[in-house]
């Protein structure tokens, strides 16, 4: 398989399984060095009729993300050139695309890593290829689901806080200074959370309940990073928080006075 | 690990069926690198090698090639060409048993 190529699933599109159903099938794009990785994901994702297209450096992702629209991106740590790391933190500085990792290396530290580096998933290598669908879909519908659970769908507006604007439709949080900070979809998901149920005080079991992180990733540490990663883009300093604040032995409470103006009706 | 004479029967994932075969063509392409690698005690190219055979082994219902891999590139980073030598045997003496069966 070579750099860019892509792959469709068979059957004219037709999906197998319960992945992708309607419309023009999800798009994966595999971003690895070694061709059996590829071939294996490939294969496997595209007879589930997912259209597949295959980088093997941080050039090659550039490449194929200026010429398609990809709706995932499954990203090797140990790549010839940039680190998965460093190209995973460029991605989320500048796109909120979905990216689950993978790792031969098998480090603790690197899944955290790259989680704190805005990753949605890690898996490490080896693995087979049906964990890594059910991965895929996964993150594919936590990224696509509104906090449901979380937040009614029909509460879905603008949030303000201290002077930031998280806008739930478009799911953009503007800072203070009207600038665009790009959330990824977990960090986008566990604001909706906070800025819904401001000054409570919300356990990990829960928050990882209310983002539906549980079904995804069992770890307990997650919801620590994720909020960690949120602090960061929110300039709250960890140290001495302002807006999400530890509470010991008890979770997380998002403490700001929060304005929200509800959508406008649909036509 | 069986005797030499017996066939090691690997029950591989039918959606797997096309690619597998062609999986083991690559290790015994492998079989021809690793040996030249060792012999120029090019512990880089060895340990990218294991590294990968390490990774996709197992993803492919392979798992002592995952085993394997881990020992080449274990054997690698510590430049110990006795370990490799052994890994490469064993890779050998798998490709030449290895039967598939799909599931």
């Amino acid at each position: 398989m070579t750099l860019g190529e892509s792959v469709t699933g068979k059957g004219g599109g037709e999906p197998r399984g319960d992945g992708p159903v309607m419309g023009s099938p999800d798009h994966i794009l595999i971003v690895d060095d070694d061709p059996d990785i590829c071939k294996l994901i490939s294969n496997y994702l595209a007879k589930q009729g997912f259209r597949v297209s295959i980088a093997n450096d941080g050039r090659g992702l550039r490449g194929v993300l200026d010429r398609s629209h990809i709706d995932l991106i499954v990203l090797d740590l140990m790549l010839p050139g940039e680190d998965g790391l460093v190209l995973c933190r460029n991605l989320r500085s500048r796109s909120n695309i979905p990216v689950i990792i993978l790792s031969a290396r098998g480090e603790e530290m690197d899944r955290i890593i790259g989680l704190e580096m805005g990753a949605d998933d890690y898996l490490g290598k080896p693995f087979h290829p049906r964990e890594l669908l059910a991965r895929v879909k996964s993150v594919l519908r936590r990224a696509r689901t509104l906090p449901g659970g979380a937040v009614d769908p029909e509460d879905l507006g603008v949030y303000h806080f201290s002077g930031w604007s998280l806008d739930g439709p478009s799911r953009q949080l503007f800072s203070p200074e009207g600038e665009l900070v790009t959330l990824s979809g977990s960090e986008f998901q566990l604001l909706m959370i906070f800025v819904s149920h401001p000054n409570r005080v919300l356990s990990r079991d829960q928050l990882l309940d209310l983002s539906h992180g549980r079904e995804i990733e069992p770890f307990d540490r997650t919801i620590d990073m994720q909020v960690s990663r949120l602090r960061r883009r929110l300039r709250d300093d960890p140290r001495n928080p302002a807006l999400i604040k530890t509470v010991r032995s008890a979770g997380y409470v998002f403490s700001a006075r929060v304005e929200h103006k509800a959508a406008p009706p649909q036509e | 690990m069986a005797s030499d004479s017996e066939r090691i029967t690997v029950s591989i994932d039918k959606d797997l069926e096309d690619i597998a075969p062609g999986y083991l063509e690559n290790r015994r392409k492998d079989l021809e690198l690793l040996p030249q690698a060792l012999e120029k005690a090019d512990y880089a190219t060895l340990r990218v090698l294991g590294h990968r055979m390490k990774g996709s082994g197992a993803g492919y219902g392979f798992n002592l090639i995952t085993e394997i891999g881990r020992a080449i590139e274990e054997g690698a980073k510590s430049e110990d060409a006795a370990a490799i030598r052994n890994a490469i045997d064993n890779l050998g003496n798998y490709l030449e048993r290895v039967e598939l069966v799909y599931e």
